[in-house]
């Protein structure tokens, strides 16, 4: 066998592997999708009665579901907070992370990855322990308020590591050279090349807080969504309403990540582009003042 | 700024596009390009840092996130361990020191080891599902796909489902794996079963499946990485010089994405023992979990023995990964 042919078929092999991992992810919520748009004397399983039919879109919006719509308003409210807190804290950290040292940097890089990989379940846990031994009561602010955060913390940050792997600092410096202040600086030269990263942490963490459950579940005494839908799932007999909501909630989470990810790489491109035109300038500035400073040196010779 | 004004901007100059050269377009500087030409401290091991960083600032910075964490990260997992020796009461605890939470789960009677055993288990397996499958999917992407757009496009449709609902991501499995669900009316359709099989929900294969499921993209994500950022130039080197692909594979590009492989190892690993919703929706409670004991005993108030559960379960996931980075040898190829 020639080694192009061996390549080939390497390649093609590949991708029906990668296109089965596909159906593999997204498959079971293909299967809710199915189940979803059945009429209204579907079931939880096949055969699928009906199909296509909205009924049980509909359901969700009729006087069956008013809980399901409480928890949509506590979790829109929460995600949005967690968002806007979520995006400033990245960019504080990262702010600060540039600035450290390798020690006081590997430090923060594990305490962020701390937050990733501490079990939900067990922070939850953690949380209401502590606030017993302050003597509150746990509840969804602020003790869900601080663990979604917590959640959704790393990826905020990483999102604004990847920005600031392209970043150059000479933009900076030639600010501070110019004579802008320190918070000059950060507001007229560097919040204006990131802020798409910012917004990115936002988006992030509002996704990861709307849907997280294993944090909420042992702090919250209020529903949000996840725990709605938790508590429905554990009691009542499953109905395509849930299938419903979960679809809804899904492909709606995928369109923002997709948004999310769009804007991010639209501003690492401007980003690029912008630097490279200060630079083209900044270069120009350095000849001009090279021969400046050459000129006087030979007229002296 | 009291340095001299004229020649460290120059030297930038002159290295900016020596690199420039090298990676047409990218304006980003290596980290020891960066830290040469600016003769300034390093930010963080390799971010540059800004000019002008005074400590005070930076600890403005850090204060707002640093506080957070401590309040809502650090301080909850340290009361867990310090809870852990409290006693138990009626009503919750009362701080008295005792190691009895901990005696209580090495006694005969408990069952918590048998479960921590199970777990543990299952978690080892997941991982290695998650290898199997995922290293090749990265594989696919990073170096079979040519262009970079195509391969970032499909790779962030396979990761979009990383961002949706662990719930409902759980409770897709049902009308999937039931009695009466998908994969069941298709192999009856197709002929292959004639009756339904019932392992396939509420058992401890159905766990995995799904928990494959849900983490192979911790997998797949940092080997992806470590593939699109391989030197191509180390794998044609090893094809000019007669290597067959399957050789090329084994003595140069795996070995080259040992850490992305073992970041992906870490990440599936610890985050497959401390699961909860699978293990509730999926395994439906045929299947123990320290999860499932944890809500268990808050529901029943004894939140010293829930304490010492967790306190062991992060102990078991500490000696996992350890294991792990031994049995890999990370800290040779670093």
């Amino acid at each position: 066998m020639s080694q192009q042919l061996r390549d080939r078929l390497s390649k093609v092999g590949l991708g029906v592997w990668f296109a089965a991992f596909l159906v593999f992810l997204y498959g079971p919520v293909l299967v809710m999708l199915v189940l979803s748009l059945q009429s209204e004397r579907g079931g939880s399983g096949f055969p699928a009665v009906g199909v296509p039919s909205g009924y049980w879109y509909n359901y969700l919006t009729g006087p069956n579901s008013s809980a399901i719509r409480s928890a949509v308003g506590v979790s829109l409210v929460l995600a949005l907070i967690v968002g806007v807190i979520g995006g400033a804290l990245a960019l504080s950290l990262i702010m600060a992370y540039r600035r450290m040292g390798r020690r006081g940097g590997t430090v923060l890089l594990y305490l962020v990855l701390l937050a990733l990989m501490t079990p939900g379940i067990l922070l939850g846990l953690g949380m209401i322990l502590w606030w017993k031994l302050l003597g509150l009561s746990p509840s969804l602010y602020p003790a869900g308020l601080g663990v979604h955060v917590v959640w959704a913390l790393p990826f905020g940050f990483l999102v604004m590591l990847s920005i600031f792997n392209r970043y150059d600092v000479a933009v900076e410096e030639a600010a501070r050279d110019l004579g802008a202040s320190v918070m000059q600086t950060f507001t007229r030269v560097t919040l204006p090349i990131i802020w798409g990263g910012v917004f990115g942490a936002a988006l992030f963490a509002f996704t990861l807080s709307w849907n997280e459950f294993e944090r909420t579940l042992l702090v919250s005494t209020t529903n949000t969504l996840p725990l709605e839908i938790y508590g429905e799932l554990t009691s009542a007999a499953l109905q395509p309403n849930l299938y419903a909501l979960g679809v809804i909630t899904t492909f709606g989470t995928i369109l923002l990540v997709f948004l999310m990810l769009i804007a991010v790489a639209l501003i690492v491109r401007r980003t690029a582009r912008t630097q490279a035109a200060a630079f083209q300038t900044e270069e120009e500035a350095i000849t001009v003042a090279e021969q400046a400073r050459v000129a006087p040196a030979l007229e002296g010779a | 700024m009291p340095e001299p004004e004229l020649t460290p901007t120059k030297s930038a100059t002159e290295g900016r596009s020596g690199v420039d050269s090298v990676v047409p377009g990218d304006i980003a500087l290596s980290d020891a390009a960066g830290a040469e030409i600016y003769g300034e401290e390093k930010g963080a091991g390799h971010l540059q840092a800004p000019p002008g960083a005074s400590k005070l600032v930076t600890l403005l910075w850090m204060l707002p996130g640093a506080l957070w964490l401590l309040i809502f990260l650090v301080a909850p997992v340290i009361v867990v361990l310090v809870v852990s020796f409290f006693t138990g009461t009626i009503t919750g605890f009362k701080e008295v020191f005792t190691t009895s939470n901990y005696s209580a789960i090495f006694s005969g009677s408990s069952t918590y080891l048998s479960t921590l055993g199970t777990v543990a288990r299952n978690s080892a397996i997941v991982t290695a599902v998650c290898l199997v499958i995922g290293y090749p999917v990265a594989y696919f992407l990073a170096v079979k796909v040519k262009k970079t757009q195509y391969a970032f496009g499909l790779f962030l449709i396979a990761l979009a489902p990383f961002f949706t609902s662990t719930l409902i991501r759980a409770e897709a499995w049902i009308p999937t794996m039931s009695i009466n669900g998908a994969v069941n009316s298709i192999l009856k359709d197709i002929g292959i079963i004639h009756h339904p099989l019932g392992i396939l929900l509420f058992s401890n294969f159905a766990v995995i499946v799904a928990l494959v499921q849900l983490l192979v993209l911790f997998m797949v994500t940092p080997i992806f990485f470590q593939l699109a950022a391989l030197d191509r130039s180390a794998i044609e080197a090893a094809r000019d010089l007669g290597a067959s692909g399957f050789r090329v594979f084994m003595n140069v590009t795996l070995p080259l994405t040992r850490g992305g492989i073992m970041i992906g190892c870490v990440f599936v690993f610890v985050l497959s023992m401390g699961d909860f919703a699978t293990y509730k929706l999926v395994g439906g409670g045929s299947v123990g979990s320290i999860g499932l004991n944890i809500q268990n005993l808050v529901s029943l108030l004894n939140y010293p023995q829930a304490a010492a559960q967790a306190a062991i379960l992060v102990v078991a996931m500490a000696i996992g990964v350890v294991l792990l980075l031994r049995f890999a040898k990370l800290q040779e190829q670093v």
